[in-house]
């Protein structure tokens, strides 16, 4: 996908905006990663009001939803799937395994998704909750706007508390 | 059945509204850590890298690099230096751009 | 000049083919000499039959010696046999392009020709009898002459079978016909065909079903009627890719024609039940060779048990026309007739092609099992394409001759409420169902006759390796243009088969058939009409309106060529595609109770269930249900009865003194009586 970003996001927001079909793909995982995916589909979190769909067809997908770290024995399986979905399609990573952390490059993995596939969008976590998930698919079509780009990770304007405060 | 009905009934939609509206139970939710600048010197960043098991802290001449792709909201760092980590309850932290999610903390300058 | 005059052509040309073959055909010239000559006597005989059928009946002729094993030769060349002999002139010459390139010279391959040239005349002979003692002896010859051609490697033990299976069972029906005909000569007092039929009226009932079914039953063994079929899977595969294209495209049809013959010319019977009896026949025929034909992994067997099936058609569609002729559907009558005979030719000319085409398949890659072939596609591209429109007619799909066939034969089926008898009208449907039921398992097994050894993966390095050089195309691809000539020619067909109907039956369809404008009707105006012409040409128009558009889009839609989704496995191995036993396995859970397979696994070691110290056998069978509950118990019974009998042969002089003085003493006794 070579335009430019706003091109870009108009295009997906066209293509994509009303209906777009998920093809969940697990290079290694732990599989946490999947039962937060599967969440989506659950009446809580209910992604079928948004317009997305599960497919396991590549052919039918619009969306790659890649976890895990890329295990190189998985390499083949990950190109395949991807050359079998029809453009226009959008490669999502999801958790910190596909990010890159949490298992380095090694004589097994790749350790990021990167190296073999071209991600767009990134969705940090361990797992990613589903709500952050719905924030992740939302960018991806172009629904929803980045807030991290703008986050700096800095204490200085928040107020004293620790993880779990209410 | 019946029972199961009337109770759902009035228990109302338990659907969440997001992304249309905020969600009221997302600050539960384990987020990456959010550093003081003040607390940091090399040494305690040299600690922290040291902790963190996903490789997600580093340092470098000026600052800390944290990637936060990497990190995994396991809590190891701010075990280390409570005084410099805080929760930084963000949570909607998708990115086009692998860059944007590398961000640089500025050490204190002083040694300590 | 008639038609027969070209018949004694033909004949002669043949004659002159056995000889040269067998005097020369171990030299490659003397081969290519004799199948010429067998080639001009196959277009005599093509043109002598399509001429035959607007001709009409000629005279009864005998020429030659006055009498021929103790009866007089007479020969008639009828329209109903028209169609046969021009269906016998197709294969033969089609044959005859195929066989120089398929056989090596040899004087093995020179007994071979020989024997089936005398064939083919006995063939033309059986057509153009024109008595009952002509008529037997050419088809005694017959049988004769087949069974030395299915016996072309005699040391081979399943070949030896096969022949015998064949030879038993002619001679079975051989039986049967013999009273039939005697009956009938017998009530009419006149050997002549044509005397007889014009007789027929006075021929009492009784007599006449009688003839009828004994000639059903007869006829039966040589057109493959269940349970009367079993020569059939038996001698196809062991004899060469040429004979059994023979075999089936035109043998069994000789057996059709002399069902034909007792139906509706010499014995028409009253009443409706005959018809009944043989339209059962027919659609139980037609289900169970096309359920057997599921079952089978030979492509020979497979294509074996198909005849069986199309053969249960065509019997299906006479028998109707049976029914409509008791109950005064006098253009019905006509119309299934002609369906049935216009099915006749189809069926012979794909079947020969599909046939000659395993025999290219088999010499290519040295197997006829389809579990060994695969991707020949792509290494027989001719062939494969030769053998796609071959199983297109065979399927029944449009716009191919075999459709057009069969819905004429449906469309006579479905008006069976014309019949105005309740019980006949809910047969007629009955049985209607059971050729839907057919059709439609005939696509899927010729889905899987075609998809599993041409398409795909090929399974085996011979498969792999197969090569088209030196294969022969000439014979096959004529055939596969005269289906595609009997499809898009349909209307000048029918017509020409509605004029040998006009002398079997007296009605003259015209414009109940052929309304004109390239369509054909089912005898009446109220209820369906189809156009082959036009539908072929439609369905070709229709191909091209997705190549316009995909020309018309393809400057702006960029494409991109990537694999077939396989699911991401790293290798696809050929392996891992359909078998042939796995594609038809559905059917055979559906059908179980007629297959009644069984299932044995055997392991090295019984205390290892996961068999891992060595190879676990998996053998699984379809009961041969016919030859075990009807063949192998008859055979027993005869068996034991010799055995009783055989104390009379005790090899003692004196007992057998004993037998010629009693004879003796009776004799006396008689004559003083």
């Amino acid at each position: 996908m070579s335009t430019s970003a706003d091109d870009l996001r108009a295009a997906i927001e066209r293509q994509f905006g009303r209906s777009l079909h998920i093809r969940t793909l697990d290079t290694g995982s732990c599989a946490v990663c999947e039962q937060e995916i599967r969440l989506l589909a659950a009446p809580h979190y209910d992604l079928h009001r948004l317009g997305f769909f599960f497919t396991p067809a590549p052919r039918h997908a619009d969306l790659l939803l890649v976890t895990g770290p890329m295990i190189r024995a998985f390499e083949v399986a990950a190109r395949k799937t991807y050359d079998a979905m029809p453009g226009p399609k959008v490669v999502v990573g999801v958790g910190a395994c596909a990010l890159g952390g949490v298992y380095p490059a090694d004589p097994f993995t790749h350790g990021t998704v990167d190296a073999v596939l071209p991600v767009d969008v990134w969705i940090p976590g361990c797992p990613p909750s589903p709500l952050a998930l719905l924030h992740g698919l939302g960018v991806a079509v172009g629904r929803l706007a980045e807030k991290v780009r703008d986050l700096p990770f800095t204490a200085e304007d928040q107020p004293e508390r620790t993880r779990g405060d209410s | 059945m019946t029972l199961w009905f009337v109770r759902g009934i009035r228990r109302g939609i338990v659907t969440t509204r997001y992304p249309a509206r905020p969600e009221e139970s997302a600050r539960f939710l384990p987020t990456p850590p959010a550093f003081r600048p003040r607390e940091l010197n090399r040494e305690t960043a040299d600690r922290l890298a040291q902790a963190c098991p996903s490789g997600a802290l580093t340092r470098d001449e000026d600052a800390l690099v944290f990637d936060v792709g990497r990190c995994t909201a396991c809590g190891r760092c701010a075990a280390e230096a409570s005084h410099a980590v805080i929760s930084s309850a963000a949570w909607e932290l998708a990115a086009t751009d692998r860059s944007t999610l590398i961000k640089r903390i500025p050490l204190r300058a002083a040694a300590p | 000049m008639t038609p027969l005059d070209l018949f004694y052509v033909a004949a002669g040309a043949w004659a002159c083919a056995a000889l040269v073959g067998l005097l020369t055909a171990r030299a490659a010239a003397g081969l290519l000499a004799c199948c010429a000559l067998s080639a001009v006597g196959g277009a005599a005989a093509a043109v002598g039959g399509g001429w035959s059928l607007l001709y009409g009946d000629t005279t009864v002729v005998s020429p030659g010696p006055a009498t021929v094993v103790g009866g007089p030769l007479q020969l008639q060349a009828t329209s109903l046999a028209g169609v046969f002999a021009a269906l016998l002139g197709v294969v033969a010459v089609a044959i005859a392009c195929y066989a120089p390139r398929y056989h090596t010279p040899s004087p093995g391959t020179g007994c071979y020709l020989a024997a089936y040239n005398l064939a083919l005349i006995a063939c033309l002979a059986v057509l153009a009898a024109g008595g009952m003692v002509t008529f037997l002896v050419a088809w005694e010859t017959m049988s004769l002459a087949c069974y030395l051609l299915i016996l072309r490697h005699p040391r081979d033990l399943q070949v030896a079978r096969g022949a015998f299976w064949f030879l038993a069972l002619s001679e079975a029906g051989f039986l049967l016909v013999v009273a039939a005909f005697v009956i009938l000569s017998a009530k009419t007092g006149s050997t002549s065909l044509a005397a007889i039929a014009a007789h027929a009226a006075a021929v009492p009932g009784g007599w006449r079903a009688a003839a009828f079914l004994l000639a059903l039953t007869g006829f039966g063994f040589k057109a493959g009627l269940v349970p009367l079929h079993a020569w059939l899977p038996e001698a196809h595969p062991v004899a060469p890719a040429d004979g059994s294209a023979f075999l089936s495209g035109v043998v069994v049809k000789m057996g059709v024609y002399g069902i034909a013959l007792f139906a509706f010319r010499l014995a028409p019977p009253l009443g409706a039940w005959p018809g009944l009896v043989m339209m059962f026949a027919g659609a139980v025929t037609a289900a169970i060779g096309i359920l057997y034909a599921m079952a089978e992994g030979d492509i020979k067997r497979f294509l074996a048990y198909s005849t069986i099936e199309n053969a249960g058609i065509i019997v299906t569609a006479f028998g109707a026309a049976m029914i409509f002729h008791a109950s005064g559907q006098r253009a019905l009558w006509a119309l299934l007739l002609i369906a049935g005979i216009y099915h006749v030719a189809n069926h012979g000319c794909y079947k020969s092609l599909l046939f000659l085409e395993a025999g290219v398949t088999e010499h290519a890659t040295g197997t006829r099992n389809m579990d060994r072939l695969g991707g020949l596609v792509h290494r027989l591209p001719r062939s494969a394409v030769i053998a796609f429109v071959g199983t297109l007619g065979i399927a029944a799909l449009p716009p191919l001759n075999g459709f057009v066939s069969e819905w004429l034969i449906f469309q006579g089926l479905f008006q069976g409420f014309r019949t105005g008898s309740h019980l006949t009208g809910i047969l007629i449907v009955l049985a209607a169902g059971t050729l839907g039921l057919t059709g439609g398992l005939a696509i899927y097994a010729f889905v899987r006759g075609f998809g599993i050894p041409y398409l795909g993966m090929p399974r085996t390095r011979q498969a792999a390796e197969a090569t088209e050089r030196r294969q022969p195309v000439l014979g096959p691809a004529l055939l596969a243009v005269a289906c595609v000539a009997l499809a898009l020619g349909a209307p000048v067909v029918l017509y020409a088969l509605s004029r040998a109907a006009r002398t079997v039956t007296g009605v003259t369809l015209g414009p109940l058939l052929l309304p004109g404008d390239l369509t054909v009707i089912p005898a009446h105006t109220d209820f369906a009409a189809l156009s082959p012409t036009y539908l072929a040409v439609f369905l070709v128009c229709a191909l091209a309106v997705p190549l316009l558009i995909y020309a018309a889009g393809r400057p702006r839609a960029r494409s991109t060529r990537v694999p077939v989704w396989d699911g991401g496995i790293v290798a696809f191995k050929p392996r891992m595609q359909y078998s042939a036993m796995t594609f038809s396995a559905p059917t055979r859970v559906t059908f179980d109770a007629l297959y009644q397979p069984s299932v044995s696994v055997t392991r090295p070691s019984d205390d290892d269930p996961a068999g891992r110290s060595g190879p676990v056998h998996y053998e699984a069978q379809v009961t041969p249900v016919f030859q075990r509950y009807l063949y192998q118990p008859l055979v027993r019974s005869l068996e034991w009865l010799s055995d009783l009998v055989r104390p009379i042969q005790s090899g003692d002089v004196n007992l057998y003194l004993l037998y010629v003085f009693a004879v003796i003493l009776l004799a006396y006794l008689l004559g003083a009586v």
